[in-house]
């Protein structure tokens, strides 16, 4: 099954996700290759964290699949979620303990020895620049604070694929650069990456590839140069997405 | 401006009501017309208070005025459960220029528009019947009274949300605000105990001190002025009128700049110092089930909510046992360990949804259902087991009651251990996220109420049938027995109830998942 780099990192085939009458997901088809930064884009309620949550368990399909690494993640999930790691937007974490023991509960959760757990949190907690927080409670954590511990379980046991919803958001700018270097360096050294975001200038400068979702559909993929055809991603993601910019009418008393 | 205000509330209250869909509108519906029966029945209890002839004088007063405190305590401390008056949140206004005194008086004159004021109308009208009793101008005063009262509580609750305010719009105030109605559940669960207490003391006229505080504070003076009125002490009856009058205008003009200094302060409570952590060996194993034990302890001594639950779970179990021992009835302290486990089982039934959305973490990380689902039922018996033990056997042998101890040492582990794994099963099929506001659902609170009685009754059936036999046949062998036979049954609902939830949260993770977390978005 597994012969090196040919097998994408994460697969969606006709993945589907009805919420009553709204259709969040519409068949929706994408490859991420094995080793690349991806970068899902699209307007609100496209249905990017809908794909996401099906892609990592949090929300069951009501068709298609996801493979990740080519293990089905609904059907044999044990295998498939050893080879992730999630950020969420907006998930809670158990938020009586302190950022240090969130990560301990977490590593020995997933089986790790305790050794190695207490090791690598003290580390990432340090790179992440938590470690000044110390006993602090999570739920006393900034926004940006509790977005970095977020991330830091998701690297603590060395996956293979990340899969971050927003991870950049309300993250000051060294954070963000700090994040964005670990990022560099995972990829670099063959872990793949797929990030939602609205900043469409981080994901030019970020990404090899990107993949445009709006009303539930894939309506552009590839490799970032194809998709964004030598204009600035962001005005070829409102062509694409078919939107149009308002603003430049009415409002005439507003500074008057 | 105040008609603004009070259309802004009832907007708002349209809004959360219509916002929850079918299910959870009907628990809703069900809970609000729960707690509105509920109150009316509290508020005609106390209108009948009124009309009861007591033997010692000056008895009828005292017993409406400690009433009336009640319901004053019930409009001062109705902010901090709901945290800082759900729908007219001070914040709103922070940004707004208008001057602090229009915004003031707006917001006093908003707070009238309160059904509140009804059920507090029919309780206050104690005070008319109580002057009743004395003729027609105790009834009139006792009507003034009633005006002033409630004029009192509006003022009064709107004030303490200015000098408690800050504290409650953060996460540290609801923590305060839930410790508050800690207190006052568990001063409701005992006052059937509590209040034939103090009703004999105050009507038998035994306990000049209590009566004397009940009427000093402002909530008796209302009390006061109709007794005075009864016996035509003009002076006396002007003096707490006056007083009331008084009393009201001081909150008025404090109230402006209180509001004032309520809207410039921060709401952020700051966090926790931090102070540094000795590195302590590790005494759980270091498994996935003992990441999830330790977890699970530390969340039962950290969470307030959690912890308020103990205390309240403890304090009921304790003072329903001990309070009539007072008296010389020493025939409930025995159960003392029991009620404790049963409240402390009936406040943990919502085990996933009380997590919110923290359950992701179980989700995405392979393997981790089933040591998430025997780590809980491990950590909450950790937590009450031992002190239910501990509780029924001190208590036991202090009471002397020697024919109780095979029912407490029949019913007791069946209790602990069949509840424990129950809970599990009852967290994974019955999720109930938290409401809007940040308080329990009222499905929640039903289901807490039916497990008080479901789960002493599942748990203990069998130990009992056989305990009662004994009972009726005088036969000491078979009430003896049933208390290997309440072991087995409480262990063997424990370990079948623990194998289902497992399956259920490992087949359906996402659906409770979703459930847990559809209040909260």
């Amino acid at each position: 099954m597994d012969n090196g780099d040919n097998v994408p990192a994460l697969e969606f085939a006709g993945l589907v996700k009805r919420f009553g009458d709204n259709v969040a997901v519409d068949h929706v088809d994408l490859t991420v290759p094995a080793g690349s930064f991806f970068g899902l884009v699209g307007p609100n309620g496209a249905g990017k964290t809908t794909s996401l949550s099906m892609a990592v368990g949090l929300l069951r399909p009501d068709g298609g699949a996801v493979r990740i690494f080519g293990r089905d993640v609904w059907a044999d999930p044990v295998a498939a979620k050893a080879l992730i790691g999630v950020l969420p937007d907006g998930m809670a974490l158990p938020d009586r303990l302190s950022g240090r023991e969130v990560l301990l509960y977490l590593g020995l959760l997933r089986g790790m020895p305790r050794e190695v757990v207490a090791e690598r949190a003290d580390e990432l907690l340090q790179v992440l620049e938590l470690d000044g927080a110390g006993g602090t409670a999570v739920v006393d954590y900034s926004t940006g604070m509790r977005k970095k511990i977020t991330l830091a379980t998701a690297l603590l046991h060395n996956p293979r694929l990340l899969l971050l919803d927003e991870p950049f958001e309300a993250v000051d700018p060294v954070s963000a650069a700090t994040v964005r270097t670990i990022l560099q360096r995972f990829v670099a050294r063959g872990g793949s990456v797929i990030f939602s975001s609205h900043v469409m200038a981080l994901v030019e400068r970020l990404c090899d590839h990107v993949a445009v979702i709006a009303k539930g559909t894939v309506v552009a993929s590839g490799p970032l140069d194809e998709v964004r055809g030598g204009q600035p991603l962001e005005d070829a993601f409102v062509d694409i997405v078919g939107a149009r910019t308002g603003g430049a009418e009415g409002l005439t008393w507003l500074a008057s | 401006m105040a008609g603004v205000l009070i259309e802004m509330r009832g907007a708002i209250l349209r809004r959360s009501v219509s916002y929850h869909g079918a299910s959870g509108s009907r628990g809703r519906l069900i809970g609000g017309l729960l707690l509105a029966l509920f109150v009316t029945l509290l508020a005609v209890g106390t209108l009948l208070a009124g009309l009861v002839h007591y033997h010692y004088p000056g008895a009828g007063a005292a017993v409406v005025a400690t009433l009336s405190f009640g319901w004053l305590l019930g409009w001062v401390t109705g902010p901090l459960l709901t945290g800082d008056d759900a729908t007219l949140r001070m914040d709103y206004f922070k940004l707004l220029p208008i001057p602090a005194r229009k915004l003031a008086f707006a917001m006093l004159g908003a707070a009238f528009a309160n059904i509140s004021l009804v059920f507090s109308l029919i309780a206050f009208a104690a005070l008319i019947a109580l002057g009743a009793q004395s003729g027609p101008a105790a009834a009139l005063t006792g009507a003034a009274a009633v005006l002033l009262d409630l004029v009192l509580a509006v003022v009064a609750s709107t004030v303490a949300i200015a000098v408690f305010g800050p504290a409650i719009s953060s996460r540290r105030g609801r923590d305060f605000g839930t410790f508050v109605l800690a207190l006052v559940i568990t001063l409701l669960s005992l006052a059937s105990g509590l209040v034939p207490f103090v009703a004999k003391r105050l009507t038998g006229g035994h306990s000049p001190v209590l009566t004397a505080v009940v009427k000093i504070l402002p909530s008796g003076w209302g009390a006061v002025a109709v007794d005075a009125a009864g016996r035509s002490d003009w002076g006396l009856t002007g003096l707490a009128l006056g007083g009331l009058v008084a009393l009201i205008g001081v909150l008025v003009l404090a109230w402006p700049p209180l509001l004032a200094r309520r809207l410039t302060m921060s709401a952020r409570g700051g966090g926790r110092a931090a102070h540094a952590r000795r590195e302590r060996e590790p005494i759980l194993p270091s498994t996935p089930l003992g990441a999830v034990i330790g977890k699970e302890l530390r969340m039962y001594s950290r969470s307030v909510l959690r912890s308020v639950m103990l205390m309240i779970a403890f304090l009921v179990g304790v003072l329903a046992a001990v309070i009539p021992a007072f008296s010389g009835k020493t025939t409930g302290l025995p159960f003392a360990g029991l009620l404790f486990t049963v409240i402390a089982a009936a406040c943990f039934t919502n085990f996933y949804g009380d997590d919110g959305t923290s359950l992701w973490l179980t989700l995405v990380t392979p393997g981790a259902a089933r040591p998430d689902v025997r780590g809980r039922v491990w950590a909450w018996f950790l937590v009450t087991g031992p002190a239910g033990f501990l509780l029924t056997v001190v208590l036991t042998a202090a009471s002397g009651q020697t024919w109780s101890w095979p029912w407490v040492l029949a019913a007791e582990p069946a209790l602990v251990i069949g509840a424990a794994g129950l809970l599990a099963l009852i967290g994974v099929r019955s999720v109930n996220g938290p409401a809007p506001d940040g308080g329990p659902a009222p499905a929640r609170v039903l289901k807490t109420h039916l497990a008080l009685v479901a789960l002493p009754i599942v748990t203990v059936a069998p130990a009992a049938a056989l305990l009662a036999a004994g009972t009726a046949t005088h036969d000491v062998a078979l009430r003896w027995l049933a208390v290997p036979v309440g072991l087995a049954w409480g262990g063997y609902l424990c370990w079948r109830s623990v194998r289902l939830a497992q399956q259920r949260l490992e087949r359906q993770g996402p659906e409770i998942f979703a459930r847990a977390h559809a209040s909260v978005s």
